[in-house]
């Protein structure tokens, strides 16, 4: 009952290639169900009129906190085990921001864009194909920015570190956070989408 | 506020489950405690007869050469002893710090020493630790100057001992050793001092963190 179960050694390369795979068409599943292989429905997060895109993704991240966490304090889960990226936090805010701007103008992110392909969706196709000639260009420019994306290391540093504060009661703020924002985007969506059938600005 | 639970809508009702095991959560300690080690003696002992817990100094060379930083390497012998030589990269811990340093449980780690003996029983204080890659440098400090500070080729050596000793050549130069031609070593060199540290190479250089790949949504 220990996991990470690859890491264990509780099977092998090509055993993990198949979990991969049912894990990623699961997922897949999942988020073009949910409306994610649309690129309104995605942008429209940007309108402030439909934030499940926000819901979904902060869900899924409380919900595997409080897995995690409660795994590790009951001793199924070895949180030791967990690979934490590293924080470089100048080039991640500066990828983000790249991210965030592709996102707005393309319609989707990397995951939903192969969402968006399954159904057949031409945007989804052209974002994909920006998504490869981007990494190409990340990939032939790297010897110029190789100081840059390497600069302000910090280490595999996590909240409760840097705030010096318990692991529990960085769970129980980021659980508030999520139960807070949840209602505001909520009642945000609410105000935006009447205004907007008003046709106020 | 009475309000029969079948009324509440689900998605409050989620909400008001993960704000009750948020607030339980704050309470409860930390999550890395609750997990301990079995060591399976078994398993520990295969390990050693089949030494796949071994790094061949020629491999430790070449790893420190391409600068991959997927590793960390650990000195285990004494401050003093450690400034006076130590290869280069390594950080210094003495056996007696070893449990409780720094050290992640998914990271590789080669542990030396001056021989074999500390490193082994570092290998074992940190197996007992939980921690799964460990490695200890083959010989120690003893085999890494015999073989990239200053190799040697055998006087009746064949082509490919002799093509391994032009490639170790370019290696003991890149540490700032000296490669002993054949036969002429035991009267030359009895004891060889170890390089001095001041050359660029052998600048310990803290480990730098790794970028991996990663995944996203």
């Amino acid at each position: 009952m220990n996991a990470p179960f690859y890491r264990f050694g509780l099977f092998g390369d090509n055993v993990s290639l198949v979990v991969a795979f049912v894990i990623g068409i699961g997922f897949g599943f999942f988020l073009e169900r949910a409306g994610f292989g649309s690129a309104r429905k995605l942008t429209a997060q940007f309108y402030l009129t439909d934030l499940s895109v926000f819901k979904v993704m902060f869900s899924a991240i409380v919900t595997a906190m409080l897995g995690t966490f409660y795994l590790g304090w009951l001793g199924f889960l070895d949180l030791s085990l967990v690979y934490l990226t590293p924080t470089f936090i100048v080039p991640q805010a500066a990828g983000g921001l790249i991210l965030g701007i592709g996102f707005v103008v393309g319609g989707y992110c990397p995951g939903t864009a192969c969402v968006g392909i399954s159904t057949g969706k031409l945007d989804a196709i052209a974002c994909l194909a920006g998504i490869f000639a981007g990494i190409f260009a990340f990939g032939e420019a790297y010897p110029l920015i190789r100081t840059f994306y390497n600069a302000t290391g910090m280490g595999t540093i996590t909240l409760p570190q840097a705030f010096s504060l318990s692991y529990g009661l960085v769970v129980f703020a980021v659980v508030l956070m999520a139960v807070g924002s949840f209602s505001g985007a909520t009642w945000l969506e609410r105000t935006v989408t009447v205004r907007k059938k008003e046709g106020q600005p | 506020m009475k309000k029969p639970l079948a009324s509440i809508p689900i998605n409050e009702k989620l909400a008001l489950l993960i704000g009750i095991l948020g607030l339980m959560a704050a309470f409860a300690g930390n999550p890395y405690s609750g997990y301990s080690v079995n060591l399976d003696t078994k398993e520990l002992a295969m390990i050693v007869q089949k030494e796949v817990d071994h790094v061949a100094p020629a491999e430790l060379a070449d790893w420190i050469i391409q600068g991959r930083s997927d590793y960390r390497l650990i000195d285990l012998r004494s401050a003093a002893e450690f400034s006076q030589y130590h290869i280069p990269t390594a950080e210094n811990v003495p056996v007696s710090q070893l449990s409780g340093y720094s050290l992640g449980r998914n990271e590789k780690v080669v542990l030396y020493s001056e021989g074999g003996i500390h490193s082994a029983q570092g290998w074992f204080l940190l197996r007992a630790e939980g921690y799964r890659g460990v490695y200890i440098l083959r010989g120690g400090l003893d085999e890494w100057k015999d073989q990239v500070i200053y190799p040697s080729l055998p006087a009746n050596a064949d082509a490919a001992q002799t093509a391994a000793f032009e490639k170790m050549k370019e290696v003991s130069r890149h540490f700032g050793g000296a490669p002993r031609a054949a036969g002429r070593e035991p009267t030359q060199i009895a004891t060889p001092a170890m390089p001095r540290l001041e050359t660029p190479a052998a600048v310990p250089v803290p480990p730098v963190p790794q970028k991996k790949k990663k995944e996203g949504c």
